[in-house]
């Protein structure tokens, strides 16, 4: 790995942790957490953002204390994966290829960490969501469907957004700066 | 949360490899077993480490916060909304199955959370370093853990400042959910094109200090790894396997 590629996984765990700082001054539903994965993926390519995803991952949870997010780990990798692929199709073109995109990531994503959430946590995870599947139990939606739904539900938006992120970064990337990235996807 | 506790306890003083092992093993073993008198002995074992550690006030605390929550919804996804048949507790009618389960993932979750947080206290980041340095472990790997550990701080305070000067520009951080999902533009833009553009800098920085030479590099002081400690490591291994061979065959706990 040369040592721009490294140096960008870097900034892109930075970006994974730091951005839920001015998430939560907007106080948006979203975690945003995956935003520096996903440049990463359009910038490098996807071993360099798995290496990204993964160190978020760790370092989320030795900043919070909270190990139990680890398993979630592998939700980065296909983050990765997919935002790298959609990078290669151009999807980060314009916000019209990037929302759609990041939405059936959001899809994929939430599919993914379903299962998890249901089997390893028994559905009580993170506090907004769990607050959904509360929701929807109390209106006697089975507990692995209302999982499914509150996992896929918050992930469409929360994925959708960061694509669009990510795409608006790129587009505003000055020519001098996105000249020094031959593997950009613009 | 929690910090690097000093001491001199038999965690704070063992190979850094060795507390780590210990702490995912527990998380594995917790994930491996399903009755809560297994589940219980796991938390007890999570326990008993910090006790060792001598961490057990500096833990405590950060446990209750990330566990408490989680108990309270699993006792109302599991025990109030769960299944018949249903048992008295105090003033409410709780399902029977549905606060086995509760235990079961509530002590998971203890398990893991008092497990890593003694780790946290009691492994010094520095020796880890050391440690991992003395075992050839990549430079690229020691970068991003502990090099972006410096980074975030730095950031942190960039959003910051950035966030204050938009505000002062007129930006507006209330409003309908759309107006704050467009406040995001001119917050997170400048923070990663500014990132962005140092990215150069850095290279040059990491480059002067022989970073690409590819030499292995020499440790100052590596902390001794005692054959008893090896050993143990191999054991938790072994015990792993074996919960999840047991899990598995349909023998598991």
């Amino acid at each position: 790995m040369n040592l721009r590629n490294l140096v960008l996984i870097r900034l892109g765990v930075a970006v994974n942790l730091v951005i839920g700082q001015i998430v939560a001054a907007l106080l948006l539903p979203v975690y945003l957490d995956a935003v520096g994965t996903i440049l990463v993926a359009a910038l490098i390519g996807p071993r360099a953002a798995i290496a990204a995803g993964l160190t978020s991952q760790v370092l989320a949870a030795v900043l919070s204390g909270n190990f139990t997010w680890l398993p979630f780990g592998v939700i980065q990798i296909v983050i990765a994966l997919y935002a790298a692929a959609a990078a290669r199709l151009g999807a980060f073109r314009s916000l019209y290829t990037a929302l759609p995109a990041g939405f059936l990531l959001g899809a994929i994503a939430g599919g993914t960490a379903a299962p998890i959430a249901y089997f390893l946590f028994g559905g009580a995870t993170a506090g907004g969501v769990t607050a959904v599947t509360t929701v929807l139990r109390a209106i006697g939606v089975p507990l692995h469907v209302a999982v499914g739904v509150s996992s896929i539900g918050t992930d469409l938006l929360d994925k959708s957004v960061a694509f669009a992120m990510v795409a608006l970064i790129l587009r505003t990337l000055p020519d001098q700066l996105a000249a020094r990235f031959p593997a950009l996807a613009r | 949360m929690i910090g690097y506790v000093p001491g001199d306890s038999p965690l704070h003083r063992a190979h850094p490899y060795t507390p780590l092992a210990w702490a995912g093993a527990l998380l594995l073993v917790a994930f491996a077993v399903s009755s809560p008198a297994a589940i219980g002995a796991v938390v007890l074992a999570a326990i008993t480490t910090a006790v060792v550690g001598r961490v057990v006030p500096s833990v405590v605390r950060p446990v209750l916060l990330l566990a408490l929550p989680t108990w309270g919804l699993l006792l109302v996804l599991h025990g109030v909304l769960g299944p018949d048949p249903r048992i008295a507790l105090g003033p409410l009618a709780v399902s029977q199955p549905g606060l086995t389960r509760a235990l079961v993932l509530g002590g998971r979750i203890t398990a893991i959370l008092f497990a890593f947080l003694t780790v946290l206290a009691t492994v010094s980041p520095a020796r880890l370093v050391e440690a991992m340095t003395a075992r050839g472990v990549p430079f690229a790997r020691l970068y991003l853990l502990v090099s972006t550990l410096t980074l975030v701080p730095r950031m942190r305070a960039r959003a910051a400042q950035i966030l204050e000067a938009q505000q002062c520009r007129g930006l507006r951080l209330g409003g309908s959910p759309l107006a704050r999902l467009r406040a995001l533009g001119p917050l997170v833009l400048p923070l990663v094109l500014g990132a962005l553009a140092e990215v150069d800098e850095q290279v040059l920085a990491l480059d002067a200090r022989g970073v690409t030479s590819g030499a292995r590099r020499t440790p100052l002081a590596p902390p001794p790894d005692r054959a008893g400690e090896r050993v143990l490591r191999w054991v938790l291994g072994l015990l792993v396997v074996a919960a999840y061979t047991a899990k598995f065959a349909g023998h598991g706990l």
